[in-house]
């Protein structure tokens, strides 16, 4: 309840703050340090670049110790800082775009809830904003095993694959944005990590820029299985959404094709066996195969067909020209008398 | 229309206050999508300006910058700095020519569209001819190259072919579909959604109203600056779209039957199979040939599941916007007589 109260309180307070120009915003998740420890650091750093900021933490989840941590903050601090507690862990794109919502700053500054990179870096990250509209963080040089460094590069260099971007460090939480990059890419899922990845893909210009890396990052022991899948799905969706959402069949149709196609060259090569060397064709299980292989051809491709059905059906939100500007003159007039003779000679001919 | 709120807000941001101060309601848009065509753009401006001044008619100029990389953006903004008439899209980044072309149509304020390329490979002063069509009752006027400038092993014969095959498959025989001088009765391409490459499908698209549609002869010229930007490789993808759009336009609001029409012959083939081998195993004694009955297990399973897809698509029909009775009532012809109400005298 005092949680809560405290929450309210704050969220109309920031109204009044009108000269923030960096929001801040740290998704608390599984992994985080003493956040007070952390908060200092930060601070320390943004208080550098003599701009008017604000603190959005979000909570993803309940973290009692860390409730209570920031409760003594609120009470003690003498700038703006908002707290957001989610009821359940909703993940870490939800909880920055939560912060965003609270948000007041032209800039959007997400930070990683533990130690990752050196926070005199932030000031960096906010200053290539003026030529870029998004700034990622790459931490280099980089701690890490061999092993380690291996994944990292078949990670990045996959995703430089599909979408002809070199990018170094997804995994790395520190972003400086503009306020419009949230306003239009309105993330979900495991998106954050692709946050680079989808704002080139909206047209925005993207950079990405060395910062020095924590010495209290150290990554320990190995990632488990489970963050090995969730490397591939990142790829995957990347693959996706980066080369087909507006044309699916071309996806689903390529594969299909290709299964049929295998399919229908077995049948092929049974029907041969059996018309010409007498190979009897009922009782092989090879029949089962090729009959399952061309049918699947078939289910992807009707699958394709539905997804070309949804956009069809939302053609008319879905534009890839979002953001686009109109420039018009309209006291312009009509250009200079010369262009006109020259209309009425030709007229006249 | 159930549009996000953020979107409309940047819609109406995205268009100037003073949008139509000056020539209030133009009778023809011109939109030209520009994508690196810094040294076409001034002289296509030019062609163009004579070639509908002498018309007496109110125009507009749509320039679309397709996020150029060269000085396309900054030549356009210099004539519209001279030329009120002329209204300049321009795009955060390179997002192709269907919708640089889609952009166009939605933004522009007139009631005839003419669309055209950017690299001076059509001629503005065919527009009239096109306008001419328009005015006689057509709602789509496509041109057509009739001398064609271009080379003919890599462009003009796979450009043939694929004339032949999208008239067939539509039903909509257009002798050049690549020709993208075109000209359209706003009300009735504007409501026609056009989205990922179908800029060279837009008469095949727009069938699902069934627009009266046109063709003229066009001069062509070759190209004078700049580079082509097609290839050989589209093929494939000519071949997946013009599948697609074929679906669309005749099944969209019958999902049902489209997957039903697909399962129909599984569920035949497997069905067949199936009554085969039990048949045989209950009168001939013989015994049940598993992979012939396991065959037709498959095709019986597969023909349900493409059933239960098209159940699927019906909902997301349904759920979607888009309703055949708008498209229909984009070209409809009405003819009607109004009986006045007699009330009886008492």
């Amino acid at each position: 309840m005092t949680e809560l109260g405290s929450m309210t309180e704050h969220g109309s307070m920031t109204e009044h703050n009108t000269g923030i120009r960096i929001s801040v915003i740290i998704p608390v998740g599984q992994r985080h340090s003493d956040i007070r420890e952390l908060y200092a650091d930060y601070r320390a750093g943004l208080d550098a670049l003599r701009t008017p900021y604000e603190f959005v933490f979000v909570l993803d989840g309940p973290h009692p110790d860390v409730m209570s941590g920031l409760d003594a903050l609120v009470d003690s601090e003498q700038s703006n800082i908002k707290v957001i507690a989610l009821n359940r862990p909703f993940g870490e794109s939800t909880a920055i775009m939560t912060g965003f919502e609270r948000s007041a700053g032209d800039v959007i500054v997400t930070l990683p809830a533990y130690h990752q990179i050196d926070a005199a870096e932030i000031g960096k990250l906010v200053t290539m904003l003026e030529v870029n509209d998004v700034v990622v963080g790459w931490r280099w040089p980089r701690a890490g095993g061999a092993l380690e460094r291996m994944r990292r590069t078949i990670f990045h260099g996959s995703v430089a694959r599909v979408t002809g971007m070199r990018l170094h460090d997804l995994g790395c939480g520190a972003r400086a944005m503009k306020r419009i990059v949230l306003q239009e890419l309105q993330l979900y899922g495991d998106q954050h990590r692709l946050l680079a990845v989808l704002a080139d893909r909206q047209g925005f210009r993207v950079a990405e820029v060395e910062v020095r890396q924590s010495d209290r990052d150290r990554f320990e022991g190995i990632h488990r299985p489970r963050e090995y899948a969730h490397f591939a799905l990142d790829v995957f969706t990347v693959f996706f959404l980066v080369r087909f959402t507006k044309k699916p069949l071309r996806f689903f149709g390529m594969l299909g094709a290709t299964m049929f196609g295998l399919g229908a060259a077995l049948v092929l090569y049974l029907i041969i066996e059996r018309a010409f060397f007498g190979q009897s064709l009922a009782d092989r299980p090879a029949l089962i195969l090729s009959a399952l292989v061309v049918v699947l051809g078939l289910q992807l491709f009707a699958l394709g067909l539905l997804a070309e059905l949804i956009i069809f059906t939302h053609a008319r939100h879905i534009k890839d020209y979002q953001g686009a500007q109109i420039i018009q003159y309209p006291q312009a007039g009509l250009p200079a008398a010369t262009l006109e003779t020259r209309s009425e000679k030709t007229a006249a001919r | 229309m159930a549009c996000p709120p953020e979107r409309r807000i940047m819609y109406l941001l995205s268009r100037p206050k003073a949008q139509a101060m000056y020539n209030a309601s133009p009778k023809v848009s011109v939109i030209v999508p520009f994508y690196n065509e810094q040294d076409s753009i001034a002289p296509l401006y030019e062609a163009i300006v004579r070639a509908l001044q002498p018309l007496q008619i109110g125009f507009e100029m749509m320039f679309v910058d397709d996020g150029s990389k060269d000085q396309t953006l900054a030549r356009a903004n210099q004539i519209a700095q001279r030329d009120s008439r002329v209204r300049v899209v321009k795009f955060r980044r390179n997002c192709g020519q269907t919708a640089a072309m889609a952009a166009g149509i939605e933004y522009a304020s007139a009631e005839i569209l003419v669309t055209m390329d950017g690299d001076l490979q059509n001629d503005p002063a065919d527009i009239p001819m096109f306008l001419d069509a328009i005015d006689s009752g057509y709602d789509i006027v496509v041109g057509w190259r009739h001398q064609r400038q271009d080379k003919l092993i890599s462009r003009k014969i796979p450009s043939r072919i694929a004339n032949w095959l999208i008239g067939k498959v539509t039903g909509v025989p257009i002798k050049d579909n690549g020709c993208s001088l075109k000209a359209f009765r706003a009300s009735v391409i504007k409501p026609i959604p056009l989205y990922s490459e179908m800029h060279r499908f837009i008469p095949a698209m727009a069938s699902i109203a069934a627009p009266r549609i046109a063709e003229v002869r066009v001069r062509h010229h070759a190209r004078r600056f700049g580079q082509s930007k097609y290839g050989l490789s589209r093929i494939y993808k000519v071949l997946l779209d013009l599948l697609v759009i074929k679906t669309l336009a005749s099944f969209a609001a019958r999902p049902l039957l489209w997957f039903g029409l697909l399962a129909a012959p599984l569920l035949l083939c497997g069905t067949v199979l199936l009554g085969y081998t039990l048949l045989s195993f209950a009168l001939n004694g013989t015994p049940l040939s598993l992979p012939l009955a396991g065959c037709g297990i498959i095709f019986v399973a597969s023909a349900f599941m493409l059933l239960c897809s098209g159940a699927l698509g019906e909902l997301v029909y349904n759920l979607g916007d888009m309703r055949d009775h708008e498209f229909a009532r984009l070209t409809q012809r009405l003819r009607t007589r109004i009986v006045p109400v007699e009330t009886k005298a008492q």
